[in-house]
């Protein structure tokens, strides 16, 4: 057992044992908490994975960020206490659950099946070999990374629409969730009302007979049948 | 080795014995790697926790002397024991609990503070060769740990069970958030320019290669470091951007709940935030412990003492500022000169390179430093005064806006009163 | 630091976790919880995007913008979502999903 396998252990233990809690909390604000425990569990493994920038780049971005977000959305619409975690159809999702992560452990894992004439499993991935360190990785990998961000050869031009990604979703953001006043509420259904009404009077004068008779009967069945 | 020599490098040659004698005990190994790691992380934490005792009585006795009276001077001379004297009535003040606060998120809260703010002294470099670990993300390590201590902030708030308590921390989590921003954004000028994130770097390239001092980047960015000065005293809550524990105002916002030992946590997290900042700042911008004649650590020291001192400078004489003219300086004034600035040096700094290699490679003009220095000032300068000229402006349209309107409000009124019976009161 | 870990401990930790947030977006009565769900997905695929880069591609730069990328869309969408959240949560005081059945208010 070496010292990398038990923090691999522990780590997956605080991942795994975060994520269970989440899902089954009562109270919201717990449930927030415990994703954040998560979130720290996966900086330890992208620790062990010499993948330090990214550690760092979870903690910003998860722990500082979208946890903040998290609960002041818990916050803000008032769900902390929950009568009951768990909705009318949580025996079929954990049953999905159970048998996606069986596929998944089959297809990924190392014991091959066999069923019928296929093999699955024991897929032998290269430089790849239980017991034997993994390939070093190179000293400069964060400068490759930088480098291919900005190479319109390599990921630059997925760089630029991701930054557009971002620009669209803030101003999404800021532009759904902006406060309104009651006045701008009441605007917002009295137009909706005008227009259901103004819809209801083109139906109300298309049903009505037009005042020479002329031609009604072959418009009035068609169109409101199409209105519906 | 001669004595100088000796105090130059004194840290060194304390580490350097410390690792040979736990070796020799048991070996090089493992073991004796981590007792070493763990020795380096006390001393760290003891440095910071004695620092903060210094900064404490410092701060009273500046902020006394700004405010034309004496300080602490009863406790030992000149009030140096004051310290301890708090220390001891902290933990002996009694520990309350709110009955029906969240005990496990309560207590935990100014634990977690505490911690992130001692863990940023991990990469400090102390003087050459002398950093806790060297990591190669160092300032982007800096900047992510001291965002993770806001989520503790949110826990004090709600674990109070206490409705100020809660509010306070809305308006803290959103003032620290938002001054993260140009914080991240000022600081990555420097990281273009020194051409790497590792602190230790950093401060190489503000130094010469025979180890004399180069130029300082705050000669290079003056604007950048004014940027990243004002989002660093937002970011560690002090004067005057203090909204978040004034006492006179939400009745010291989210640890209005918590007394003695746990209190005590809460401001040694602030206090040791701010020396974060202020040797991020000294490291950063003012060439870390480059310096002529005095060993490295003693001209950190220095150096930190006086970005400390700016700070205790403006607390004492600044009024506090508003909530929302804190959100509107940091989203309508600084961010967009943040990024003005990132765009011009990205150009400038691309189109003037100092070294042969990088032309070679890239292109651009070949200057020496001290042009690139000038050049960049210039370009810094010139963006602050318009973008403090654009700001003014404003302001001053705003302001007469202002005015116009509460001098059509006072004739509506004057005309409504002048219609009563008695007659317009006198102007 | 990878000292005698092999590759499938990380797979399975990340299909397990993959499947946890599964449960809880499936499962769960608040529209909230439902996406601390699909944050938890989120970080299962990036765990297993690292893996992959760690053992089999370490000199590349793809497995790393990949994992990248995904940072930012999952912030991206978290935002979104928790923007979306509020403003129905203003119009219904709710946010149940099973009770946002009709388009009509």
């Amino acid at each position: 057992m070496t010292i990398s396998q038990i923090l691999f252990i522990v780590m997956s233990l605080v991942v795994l044992g975060g994520g269970v809690m989440v899902v089954t909390a009562r109270n919201l604000f717990h449930a927030a908490l415990f994703l954040i425990l998560s979130f720290f569990g996966v900086v330890g493994l992208y620790l062990l994975l010499d993948a330090g920038f990214f550690a760092a780049a979870q903690f910003l971005v998860y722990i500082g960020a979208i946890s903040i977000l998290i609960i002041f959305a818990v916050m803000l619409t008032r769900g902390v206490q929950l009568a009951q975690p768990a909705n009318s159809q949580w025996p079929a999702a954990l049953v999905i659950s159970v048998i996606v992560f069986v596929i998944m452990a089959i297809m990924l894992g190392p014991i091959a099946i066999t069923i019928g004439q296929r093999q699955f499993g024991d897929v032998s991935w290269p430089n790849v070999t239980a017991g034997q360190p993994a390939p070093a990785v190179a000293d400069d990998s964060l400068v490759r990374l930088g480098q291919s961000f900005v190479d319109f050869n390599q990921y630059g031009a997925a760089f630029l629409l991701t930054a557009v990604l971002i620009l669209v979703a803030m101003v999404g953001a800021i532009w759904v969730a902006r406060d309104r006043t009651l006045k701008d509420v009441m605007e917002e259904r009295a137009e909706l009302a005008a227009e259901e009404a103004q819809e209801a009077m083109l139906a109300g004068l298309v049903q009505q007979p037009l005042p020479l008779g002329e031609a009604q009967s072959a418009e009035s069945p068609a169109v409101p049948a199409a209105h519906h | 080795m001669s004595v100088i020599d000796a105090i130059n490098n004194l840290l060194k040659i304390i580490s350097d014995g410390v690792v040979n004698l736990v070796e020799g005990i048991l070996g090089p190994g493992l073991g004796a790697d981590l007792i070493v790691m763990g020795l380096g992380a006390v001393a760290l934490c003891t440095l910071a926790a004695l620092t903060f005792m210094a900064m404490t009585w410092a701060e009273r006795k500046v902020v006394a002397r700004i405010q034309s009276r004496v300080g602490p001077n009863q406790a030992g001379p000149f009030g140096l024991l004051q310290p301890i004297a708090d220390g001891i009535k902290m933990f002996t003040k009694e520990d309350t609990t709110p009955a029906s606060a969240d005990r496990w998120v309560y207590n935990a809260a100014p634990l977690i503070i505490a911690t992130f703010a001692l863990v940023t002294f991990a990469v400090f470099p102390l003087a050459p060769g002398v950093v806790g670990t060297n990591l190669n993300i160092g300032v982007f390590f800096v900047i992510a740990v001291g965002s993770a201590s806001t989520v503790a902030i949110l826990m004090a708030g709600w674990g109070s069970n206490n409705k100020y308590s809660l509010l306070g921390a809305f308006r803290t989590v959103a003032q620290l958030v938002g001054y993260e921003v140009p914080m991240l954004l000022n600081v990555i000028p420097v990281i273009l320019l020194a051409g790497s994130m590792g602190l230790a770097d950093i401060v190489q390239r503000q130094t010469l290669a025979d180890g004399n001092p180069g130029i300082p980047f705050i000669l290079y960015l003056p604007l950048s470091a004014l940027a990243f000065f004002i989002a660093g005293v937002a970011e560690t809550g002090r004067s005057p951007f203090d909204l978040l524990e004034a006492e006179s105002e939400i009745v010291a916002g989210f640890h209005v709940e918590y007394s003695g030992m746990k209190f005590a946590l809460f401001m040694l997290g602030e206090y040791v935030n701010t020396l974060a900042v202020s040797i991020v700042f000294a490291t950063l911008f003012l060439g870390g412990y480059a310096g002529p004649i005095l060993p490295p650590y003693l001209w950190l020291a220095i150096k930190t003492a006086g970005v400390f001192f700016i700070f205790m400078w403006l607390r004492g004489t600044l009024p506090r500022v508003r909530v929302d003219q804190l959100m509107s300086l940091n989203w309508k004034v600084l961010v967009p000169m943040s990024v003005v600035n990132l765009i011009a040096v990205m150009i400038l700094a691309k189109l003037f390179v100092t070294s042969p290699g990088l032309q070679a490679a890239n292109g651009g003009i070949l200057v020496t430093p001290e042009t690139q220095a000038a050049i960049l000032f210039v370009a810094n300068m010139a963006i602050l005064l318009s973008g403090l000229a654009i700001a003014a402006r404003r302001a001053r349209v705003l302001r007469l806006a202002e005015e116009a309107d509460i001098e059509s409000r006072r004739e509506a009124n004057r005309a409504a009163a002048s219609s009563f019976v008695g007659g317009a009161p006198a102007k | 630091m990878l000292n005698g870990i092999p590759l499938y401990w990380f797979l399975l930790i990340s299909a397990a976790l993959f499947c946890i947030g599964l449960y809880g977006a499936l499962a769960r009565k608040n529209a909230i919880a439902i996406l601390m769900g699909v944050e938890l997905m989120l970080n299962a695929v990036n765990i297993n995007l690292l893996a992959f880069w760690r053992y089999i591609a370490p000199n590349s730069a793809g497995g790393l913008a990949f994992a990248a990328f995904i940072f930012v869309i999952a912030a991206a969408e978290a935002a979104i979502g928790l923007a979306l959240m509020i403003s129905v949560y203003r119009n219904t005081q709710s946010v149940d999903p099973d009770k946002l059945d009709s388009l009509k208010l």
